[in-house]
């Protein structure tokens, strides 16, 4: 497995989140500290490669975009903005759209749709190839108080890489259906699992 | 507790969770760029996102942190936004290695449209990943590479390098990086559609009358092809694509499936 890579959570042994490192960290990558970069790598890894693996599946392919979310990450540090979130949620968001573009730009959406139809997107997907750590945990408890429709929507956005048009057609409702349900859902998931590092 | 607000702004959610084509997301993000309380709405919800994609925490593969740290060792960083207002990447540039851009330098450069500005970004990480496996490659054929690595490399660093990207129609991306004071260009590649072994890709800058051979494209690596130079351009060039039999062709025999205006 991978080498030197944490667990972006909780460290065991202080139980101080890691996350608390992070903005340090990122703060030195953007100043063109390779070290400091070698170091948030083995925080981002993780999560950067578990949520490019959910959406791409390919194995190889998701190790080249992980890659290269990692390498984009070194690039736009300069750009970070901690007035705009945390280093996790900027990273992730890089990560996971590169994972949705990539698997757009080379599927057609119809098979995309019957695939989808075929198989529908379940968190226990993702869970199976996922590490177990605490967010999983809490993930999996948060998302039984979500609806059906608002959970569903979620997965398929989310770990499915479909578009919420997409969506709608997998889950038959109306594509403005689907927009406040994946809001609904999202606000519900942000109430349930806290705020991360402050729990 | 939850309070259902009124809702103006219905695709925040479906925008943080990326569930919007590349068409929509970017009408969205013009709309962003105009409301600071979507913008401020998307961070929170993208918090929770976050959590999404910490609760698919997997272990990387091994070496891929060593082979992100190589290829940013390769990779200039992009300057500080000093404004809010998202700008295409060239300018940045230009701004970067010098004080003030450079008014009057811009006369190849024309004006892309919105869809390959969005390209933009996500080109600079492709040359990235493709000068990275250059970097490695280097290594096993030092003595024959070095030479082009330094006429690459001189076309990168060029005060007036202009990064343009573009979609390869039978699939992939193509990005090059050109130097209209040096007359060359850097061409790289993502996700080019494999070939069979009797085909190849070929480069050409086209120009009325004769379309002049610029180069062969090496075997994809990683999905990545390049980064390979062109040199000898000529205002009005064209750079194209063609998939020709393996040696190449001196003339295209099939149609281009990228041309570019230099």
């Amino acid at each position: 497995m991978g080498e030197g890579w944490l667990s972006p959570l909780a460290d065991p042994g202080t139980g101080q989140p890691r996350g608390a490192e992070l903005p340090v960290l990122l703060g030195r990558v953007a100043k063109g500290d390779r070290a400091a970069f070698e170091e948030l790598c083995q925080h981002i890894a993780g999560p950067v490669f578990g949520t490019v693996r959910a959406v791409v599946r390919d194995l190889a392919q998701s190790e080249e975009v992980a890659q290269e979310v990692l390498v984009e990450v070194w690039q736009q540090a300069p750009r970070f903005d901690p007035g705009r979130g945390s280093p996790m949620a900027w990273v992730t968001t890089i990560a996971h759209r590169r994972a949705v573009d990539r698997v757009r730009s080379e599927q057609r959406s119809a098979e995309r749709e019957l695939r989808a139809a075929a198989h529908p997107v379940a968190y226990d997907d993702v869970a199976e190839t996922a590490e177990a750590n605490l967010d999983a945990e809490r993930l999996r408890r948060c998302l039984r108080s979500l609806t059906r429709l608002q959970r569903e929507a979620i997965m398929l956005a989310y770990y499915g890489g479909y578009t919420y048009r997409q969506v709608a057609v997998v889950l038959g409702v109306a594509a403005g259906t689907v927009n406040t349900r994946m809001r609904d859902g999202l606000i519900r998931l942000r109430d349930c699992m806290g705020a991360g590092d402050e729990d | 507790m939850k309070t259902r607000r009124p809702e103006p702004h219905t695709l925040a959610g479906v925008y943080a969770l990326d569930a919007l084509t590349r068409a929509d997301r970017a009408r969205f993000e013009r709309h962003l760029a105009r409301c600071p309380q979507c913008a401020a709405e998307i961070s929170g919800l993208r918090e929770t996102t976050a959590r999404l994609a910490a609760a698919a925490t997997t272990a990387p593969p091994a070496g891929l942190i060593q082979r992100a740290v190589a290829a940013a060792a390769q990779t200039r960083q992009l300057s500080p936004l000093t404004r809010d207002t998202p700008r295409p990447w060239p300018r940045h540039r230009a701004a970067a290695g010098t004080a003030a851009g450079m008014p009057g330098r811009s006369s190849l450069r024309r004006a892309w449209p919105p869809r390959v500005a969005v390209a933009l970004a996500g080109a600079v990480v492709i040359l990235a990943a493709a000068l990275g496996l250059a970097a490695r490659s280097t290594q096993h054929q030092l003595q024959q590479t070095q030479a082009a690595s330094h006429a690459i490399a001189a076309v990168l660093t060029a005060r007036d390098a202009t990064m343009i990207s573009a979609p390869v129609t039978t699939g992939g991306t193509a990005t090059i990086v050109m130097s209209a004071h040096d007359r060359a260009l850097v061409f790289a590649a993502a996700g080019l559609r494999a070939l069979p072994p009797s085909s190849c890709y070929e480069l050409w800058l086209m120009r009325p009358g004769r379309d002049q051979p610029a180069a062969m494209l090496p075997t994809p690596r990683h999905g990545m092809t390049g980064p390979v130079l062109a040199s000898g351009l000529k205002p009005g060039d064209h750079l194209g694509l063609t998939i020709e039999p393996v040696g190449g062709s001196p003339h295209p025999t099939t149609p281009a499936i990228l041309q570019i205006a230099l």
